[in-house]
């Protein structure tokens, strides 16, 4: 169910974002920074669900309140002539970073419980064999 | 719980479609600036490059207004003057034909003056201008001896023997042509105190020609005046 509505919300917007009218160079960098935010809280959604405490009105607000506030911290560099959009791109990939360790951790593990799983069944076997 | 999930799959699914959209609306900005080129300029250098741009947009959006204004000034004064043009033309070619510059056809009269039988009288200038006077009298529009045509300068003299019209001699046998009413111009002539009447009297054979095709030519000598203001 969920992976559907993941599916299809992708292809939708997708659609959306081909026929979408062209914005100017200057604004398309804000979005460019509130895809990453966006991206860091999806990838600490899916660390969450691993860990199970996953909380949709986190996951949302962060989704939406975190590009929205890197949004107006690069208008505000942008105004005060300092690059903040640097510091949060910085600290959302390092976040993200964070959260991709997390998850690889926790499917190598994952595989590797399974193959121990199958080396001891093996073994039983081979033993109950010889028995 | 499954209220609960099915919110939680339109939320994530909403979600996912912003996060997409936006990105690829990313995708196409980045696709289509020239990143190259913008990449290689520092930022000062695109600042002045957009300011002369922008300068030169004004200035040529002032000049297009400028020409698209003078075309429609030309359009309407091309409108006006054609109007005056033709209203000229046919004011001049009016005037010509006043004037006795153009050649002229209409119904009227020949008359032809032979003095051939008369030995001792001769035609003389004042005749002429008598008949003249009383072709003019009937409403002749255009007169003309011997093909000169008789305007508002002609003069009609006599130098000795001979007789000059237009500063041209002109000999026997005279025509007389006119262009005008057919019976006006003959009742001026003939009958009592006709002036024919009285030439025949004398002994000039005179002929009288009715025709609704008179030609009468153009005045040719140069219209010119010194002393008019």
């Amino acid at each position: 169910m969920i992976y559907l509505a993941i599916i299809l919300g992708c292809i939708l917007g997708a659609i959306l974002g081909m026929g979408a009218p062209i914005i100017s160079y200057t604004y398309s960098t804000y979005l460019a920074i509130a895809v990453i935010a966006a991206l860091d809280s999806v990838f600490g959604g899916i660390s969450s669900v691993l860990k199970k405490n996953f909380d949709l009105k986190i996951f949302l607000s962060g989704f939406f309140v975190n590009g929205i506030l890197s949004i107006l911290l690069t208008v505000l560099g942008q105004k005060l002539n300092v690059d903040i959009y640097l510091a949060t791109i910085f600290v959302f990939v390092s976040r993200m970073f964070n959260n991709l360790t997390i998850i690889r951790r926790y499917y190598v593990e994952k595989w590797s419980e399974k193959l121990e799983k199958l080396k001891q069944i093996k073994t039983e076997t081979e033993q109950e064999n010889k028995q | 719980m499954k209220k609960e999930k099915i919110v939680m799959a339109i939320t994530i699914g909403i979600s996912a479609l912003v996060l997409v959209a936006v990105m690829f609306m990313r995708f196409k900005v980045v696709e289509r600036t020239d990143r190259i080129a913008i990449e290689t300029m520092t930022e000062s250098e695109l600042r002045s490059e957009l300011i002369s741009w922008r300068e030169k947009y004004a200035e040529l959006q002032t000049k297009q207004e400028d020409v698209l204004t003078k075309i429609e000034e030309y359009k309407e004064e091309y409108k006006s003057d054609e109007e005056t043009e033709k209203l000229l033309e046919s004011e001049l070619a009016d005037l010509q034909m006043l004037l006795g510059e153009t050649d002229v056809v209409g119904q009227g009269i020949i008359i032809t003056i032979s003095e051939e039988k008369l030995e001792e009288e001769k035609l003389n200038n004042e005749d002429l201008l008598h008949i003249v006077n009383g072709l003019k009298a009937a409403g002749a529009e255009a007169i003309s001896i011997n093909n000169n045509r008789i305007i508002n300068r002609t003069d009609i003299v006599q130098i000795d023997e001979m007789i000059k019209v237009n500063g041209k001699r002109i000999l026997a046998p005279y025509t007389i042509k006119a262009i005008g009413n057919q019976t006006y111009l003959e009742g001026a002539l003939l009958g009592v105190g006709g002036y024919v009447d009285e030439l025949r009297k004398w002994g000039f054979e005179i002929e009288i020609e009715r025709s609704n095709e008179v030609n009468i030519e153009a005045y040719t000598n140069e219209l010119s005046y010194k002393y008019i203001n």
